[in-house]
């Protein structure tokens, strides 16, 4: 008598999508008030359990397929999890890096060249006159120059 | 006293801090003449390949020298507030 087989579904390719999805949005964290950290774990470790996932269901879909069907839900989601590992890498790594062309740039100890700027409301403003401080009030003792990208 | 320092137009900076709520002064730099000359210019950082200054922090005393800085390169990594403050405690 013929035994009637019914194939199982697997989740794993798409838990495993959706944990790189969540791993390559991860690499924003620090920018939502994430505390600073050289290399993006939480992405790293998140992107890696989620291949893990997708290489487990892919698996199960080619290698078990008596017993799981989604030969190709499987490959679908697991090529759009490479995809996303691609972009979390291209995106997160190497657009952020800024190029070490700064070698000359002002070292602590040494003394920071003085400048003149236009402020806020168009008024020319020099160091000096940042540490002289306002009208009414006490001269800061320190500055601190904050350089920043602009384009906000 | 804290001075931010970017390539934005007067403007531009002027819709920034008033949003936020900034009290300090924004400077503009929009030929990045002194982001030049503090070696801080980051080539084709910005939109559309223009340039722009990288992120850098300098705390400095009243003789212009700097007791502390933030120098990094990749944006990820932020000043830490509290070597910030270790640092302007030291300045007297």
């Amino acid at each position: 008598m013929a035994e009637t087989r019914v194939q199982k579904r697997t989740l794993a390719p798409w838990m495993g999508l959706l944990l790189t999805v969540l791993g390559a949005l991860s690499n924003g964290l620090p920018f939502v008030g994430f505390p600073a950290a050289p290399v993006p774990w939480t992405s790293l470790l998140l992107s890696m359990i989620g291949f893990v996932v997708v290489v487990l269901g892919l698996w199960r879909a080619f290698g078990q397929s008596a017993v799981y069907k989604g030969k190709l839900s499987g490959s679908i989601a697991a090529a759009f999890s490479l995809l996303f590992l691609a972009g979390a890498i291209v995106f997160f790594w190497s657009a952020r890096h800024i190029p070490a062309e700064s070698a000359a740039a002002p070292q602590v100890g040494q003394r920071v060249p003085d400048f003149t700027l236009p402020d806020s409301r168009g008024h020319s403003v020099s160091m000096t006159q940042l540490f002289s401080g306002a009208a009414g009030k006490e001269p800061p003792k320190a500055l601190l120059l904050v350089f920043y990208r602009g384009y906000w | 006293m804290p001075v931010a320092i970017s390539v934005d137009a007067p403007e531009v900076s002027e819709n920034l801090r008033r949003k936020r709520g900034y009290t300090f002064p924004f400077l503009s730099d929009p030929k990045a003449e002194v982001i030049r000359r503090y070696e801080l210019l980051h080539t084709r950082g910005g939109p559309d390949g223009t340039d722009i200054s990288r992120p850098v922090e300098f705390l400095i005393d009243r003789s212009g020298t700097v007791r502390w800085e933030n120098f990094t390169e990749d944006i990820r990594v932020r000043p830490r507030a509290d070597e910030l403050l270790a640092g302007a405690r030291a300045i007297r």
